[in-house]
């Protein structure tokens, strides 16, 4: 630190005044302050030098985050709805053909299981059946480093959420079509209460859904997945085996996790703008 | 007080969201801004929202900028403790550096400001506060000048600066820091309102009561002395 004192650090002279009416001093209470602010100039501060800043400033710089110049660029010339569709569309070649097929038979099988009345509790197939198309989206949508396709994925033009909220259109929307045939076959086929049986598939869906994203943002994210569904199944186990009434089984309360689904997928994009940084793989 | 070093890696490497972590780079190059001559210098607000894209140049203009001005309130509003003040710039400039909710286009200055006057708030609550006084040896020292002064002048001079500095200690955080803010920084009425988040009108009225009890503890210092 440069022992020099520092130049005056306000003008003593009109601009004084000038504060002091622009506060509401009246002119008679300026004239008893002014010579006590005045005074304030005689107590000053030692400077830094231009070492110190530059020490500063080198300790500073090591806390920012990487430039990211290439994604600025697309940024500013990237923005809205085409975009984000373009995304969709590239993402959709990343998710295998055994994606599609094995979402579509999980489907068919709790369609066929519901309509043969197999089961007592028809919706209880659903409510399984659902959160499985969420697990198997997910991990397909999501891979980890295991998949060994990070090179690949580190080159892609659009941000991370971009690319999160194009999987999720993509995985989810094919899930939401799914449940629309499953409910027309439910209806083709006789079924009472078509709304309540299909909301009871695509709810559980949303709510294991939007916890397995949560999850994987902490923990890997096979485990994040199969904890989420695990979960679920805990909590049909639970209510199955205590021969308690499913707490949700009423279409209002099913509606509501879904809504809890889709507010934790919320939550887990917004959390993924500051996580970037953190999860960078030479963070 | 010890740099804050960068916070380690959470180690969950399979997490889903290294899937679309797209840019890596050395992050050492600085780019983006370039003054040149004649252009227009840019403002505290953009430098800002360039250096939260890892512009370093921008960082380094808005903390060259922003480091001389900033000490000198902290060390007053430490009373005059230099190696806190360093540590408080330092722990204010962390903290805007590592922020990630800057809003483009927000006030600057005054949210800068509100750091560092609720650190420095912090740091007077800790039990060891302001332990260190502006009559140590050791900070008399340092504050000796380089020329131009006598011993006797310089003394003086010190003197007279410790009786401001009392002074100002001895009205009361509050006070202390709009006073600060008003006539050592030339805080404009709103950005310490903005600063401090309270009323224009609590402002005013500080600065009236503030500069009252000033003048009046400069007075009696004054009738003290002779």
């Amino acid at each position: 630190m440069a022992p020099p004192p520092s130049p005056p650090p306000f003008d003593p002279s009109q601009r004084l005044v000038d504060s002091l009416r622009e506060q509401g001093t009246s002119p008679e209470e300026s004239e008893e302050l002014l010579p006590a602010l005045l005074r304030l100039d005689e107590w000053r501060a030692p400077e830094p030098s231009a070492a110190d800043t530059l020490r500063l400033i080198a300790r500073l710089t090591a806390q920012l985050p990487a430039r990211f110049e290439v994604r600025e660029a697309i940024r500013k010339h990237s923005r809205g709805l085409g975009v984000l569709l373009a995304t969709g569309g590239a993402q959709v070649s990343l998710l295998g053909i055994r994606f599609w097929l094995v979402s579509a038979l999980v489907t068919l099988a709790g369609a066929i299981v519901v309509l043969s009345r197999l089961l007592p509790d028809e919706a209880l197939v659903l409510r399984i059946g659902g959160p499985l198309l969420a697990y198997l989206g997910t991990a397909a949508a999501f891979r980890g480093r295991g998949a060994r396709v990070l090179e690949l994925e580190f080159t892609c033009l659009p941000s991370p959420v971009q690319i999160v909220l194009a999987r999720l259109v993509i995985v989810l929307g094919y899930d939401v079509v799914l449940a629309l045939g499953l409910g027309l076959v439910l209806w083709a086929g006789g079924s009472a209460q078509v709304l309540a049986l299909t909301l009871s598939w695509l709810m559980p869906l949303l709510l294991v859904a939007g916890l397995a994203l949560v999850l994987s943002l902490r923990l890997p994210l096979q485990t994040g997945v199969s904890l989420a569904y695990a979960s679920w199944l805990g909590f049909l186990g639970v209510t199955a085996v205590g021969s308690m009434p499913s707490p949700i089984s009423a279409p209002v309360l099913l509606a509501f996790a879904g809504a809890v689904g889709v507010a934790l997928m919320t939550i887990a994009l917004a959390r993924l703008r500051g996580e970037v940084q953190r999860l960078l793989p030479h963070g | 007080m010890p740099a804050r070093l960068r916070e380690p890696n959470s180690g969950s490497g399979a997490n889903l969201f290294h899937l679309a972590l797209v840019e890596g780079g050395d992050g050492a190059r600085p780019s983006g801004w370039v003054p040149s001559a004649g252009m227009q210098e840019p403002s505290d607000e953009d430098l800002m929202a360039m250096a939260m894209t890892g512009d370093h140049r921008a960082l380094s203009t808005l903390v060259t900028r922003h480091h001389r001005p900033l000490f000198a309130y902290l060390y007053r509003l430490t009373g005059g403790d230099q190696p806190q003040a360093e540590d408080l710039v330092q722990e204010t400039l962390l903290r805007v550096v590592r922020q990630r909710t800057y809003q483009p286009g927000r006030p600057f200055r005054p949210w800068l400001y509100a750091i560092a006057t609720n650190l420095a708030r912090d740091h007077f609550a800790s039990a060891a506060a302001r332990h260190a006084t502006p009559g140590d040896a050791d900070a008399l020292l340092r504050r000796l000048p380089d020329g131009g002064q006598g011993p006797e002048e310089w003394a003086l001079t010190r003197e007279r600066g410790d009786e401001v500095r009392a002074a100002l200690d001895g009205l009361g955080d509050e006070y202390r820091v709009v006073l600060l803010l008003r006539y050592y920084q030339e805080f404009s009425l709103q950005e310490i309102a903005d600063a401090l988040q309270i009323p224009l009108g609590t402002v005013k009225s500080r600065l009236s009561v503030g500069g009252g009890r000033l003048r009046r503890a400069l007075d009696s210092v004054q009738r003290g002395v002779t």
